[in-house]
């Protein structure tokens, strides 16, 4: 019965925090330009995340170690120092797309320029982390994410052919825009297979302290939290399609074309929805990211760590959420467009995930750290390719959608 | 026990089991005709820096004695002697707050955290 309760709990917060400003947007954009063609790579993200997710948790469980702690030592410094610095880098840039996304609902809902509230969003996120603890955080903030499910409704409530859905599942080459189809395709994998939502979940597992008796518990978490995830990015790619492509916009390039989305199927409350699900989903992602940015570098150094203690008894981990906040807040501060932002760090993301991964994998194939936990073939090869996917389109996406077509 | 993959960059805890570091670095002693003996284990950031080349850890060696004067001009050891325990995380006899480990750690509380209401 405690079981259930806590695959319950775990799912509830999954599907929370499953949605954030890189799944909406980069569904959104897809959705609007190319109709359901884009839906497979929301699949594929969501399977590689649920394999992901399912190892971070079965890594912490039997061996006791975080991600950060396991990499270090298992490969020593030299190694671990890249993955910090590109973990670091993406999840700054991934912060300050939170806030943007922050941002841009408080916008929409008191009409005060976005700028403005990047300070105050920071701030309220900041807030969160020095004075809740990890259950707060991980439950309160993602029970309040619930609201993103109004995605999930929208899309059935309008009908749409379920036979072209399903066709969207299966890749297919673009009919038209082929460099931005690619583009979208990798923004979309980098979104779904965020790193810091793993390591999160590692960080997660050993404040819960977890061991091999969740082993269950985890698997059912990863593939049913995941499953519900994904199908909220689905569920806006969908709503996209229907509604922003009928209402002429197929091409979503400004924040303020989104809250139309959900007007059509709601009314008022549309908007409503709409603004509280972007607000919330980013605030949620912001403290994660906020909280990850503190726990990689206490774990890689070895300093003490741990959202219950007081800041005044681990100085060194709430400095870095404190100052890793306040950066983040500052180029939006300075005008920096959101959704560039998002799309941007979604892909960079998914250029960076070789160097987080691939070590990862080593440990989950090492008896030494997992004994008979190990993983199988298909765990393997399926993170292997979805990895190699999202890297090779990033390689060749990222300079072209920059200096443009030649 | 293999030293580099095994102890090397292992989580470090104080006799309390607070987490004081990571083993940066080991110190060896080399005697003639018999096999080098660990004498120490390093922690902090000269080291590390060292590990990256010679003269990155000049400048963390000059940067950390002008953060912290002398004290801190040379990296932290600990005598291997101290070690209780090799497991999940390395645990050596000693108090954490005793070393100059935490420097950092508590100027930062004091000027910074320490600072801020709630904390």
């Amino acid at each position: 019965m405690k079981k259930l309760l806590e695959i319950s709990l775990g799912v509830v917060t999954s599907v929370g925090g499953f949605l954030e400003v890189g799944s909406m947007a980069t569904a959104a954009q897809a959705g609007a330009t190319f109709g359901f063609h884009l839906i497979w790579a929301v699949v594929l993200g969501t399977l590689c995340i649920i394999f992901l997710v399912e190892m971070a948790g079965r890594f912490a469980a039997v061996s006791q170690y975080t991600i950060a702690d396991g990499i270090r030592e298992r490969f020593g410094f030299q190694v671990f120092l890249w993955p910090l610095l590109a973990t670091l880098l993406v999840n700054f840039l991934v912060m300050s797309a939170e806030i943007g996304g922050v941002s841009i609902a408080l916008e929409l809902a008191t009409g005060i320029g976005f700028q403005w509230w990047a300070l105050p969003a920071a701030l309220l996120a900041w807030l969160m982390l020095w004075k809740g603890t990890f259950g707060l955080i991980e439950k309160g903030v993602s029970i309040l994410g619930l609201v993103t499910l109004c995605f999930v409704v929208g899309a059935v409530m309008l009908k749409p052919d379920w036979k072209a859905v399903a066709a969207g599942a299966v890749p297919s080459l673009p009919a038209h825009d082929a460099t931005n189809y690619w583009f979208m395709a990798v923004s979309i994998l980098g979104a779904s297979i965020s790193p810091y939502l793993f390591m999160f979940y590692s960080s997660g597992a050993i404040e819960d302290k977890w061991d091999k008796s969740y082993l269950g518990v985890n698997r059912a978490i990863a593939w049913l939290g995941m499953t519900f995830g994904g199908t909220i990015s689905v569920s806006v790619l969908i709503v996209s399609a229907l509604v922003l492509s009928t209402n002429g916009i197929v091409q979503v390039d400004d924040y303020h074309q989104l809250p139309l989305m959900l007007i059509p199927i709601f009314g008022f409350w549309g908007f409503v929805l709409f603004v509280a699900s972007l607000g919330i989903a980013c605030f949620g992602a912001a403290v994660e990211v906020g909280l990850q940015q503190a726990y990689l570098v206490a774990q890689g150094f070895g300093w003490d760590w741990g959202e219950d203690l007081k800041p005044r008894d681990d100085p060194g981990f709430s400095t870095v959420y404190t100052v890793s906040l306040f950066l983040a807040a500052i180029p939006i501060m300075l005008g920096l467009d959101p959704l560039k932002l998002t799309i941007f760090s979604m892909a960079l993301t998914a250029a960076s995930l070789p160097l987080t991964v691939v070590p990862f994998l080593f440990l989950l194939n090492d008896e030494r750290y997992v004994g008979a936990h190990r993983n199988g073939i298909v765990s393997n090869a399926a993170v292997i390719f979805i990895i190699t996917l999202a890297f090779v389109l990033a390689v060749v996406t990222i300079p072209l959608q920059i200096f443009g077509d030649v | 026990m293999n030293l580099l993959r095994d102890v090397l960059d292992k989580q470090v805890l104080d006799r309390k089991g607070v987490k004081i570091g990571k083993v940066d670095g080991l110190v060896a002693e080399l005697r003639p005709g018999k096999p080098p003996r660990i004498v120490a284990a390093e922690l902090g950031s000269i080291t590390l820096a060292r590990r990256l080349g010679a003269r990155p850890g000049r400048w963390a060696a000059r940067l950390a004695a002008w953060l912290g004067g002398d004290r801190h001009s040379e990296p932290h050891r600990i005598s291997w002697k101290k070690v209780r325990d090799i497991g999940l995380d390395i645990e050596f006899d000693i108090d954490g707050r005793e070393t100059s480990i935490f420097d950092w750690q508590d100027w930062l509380r004091d000027h910074f955290i320490g600072r801020i209401p709630g904390a």
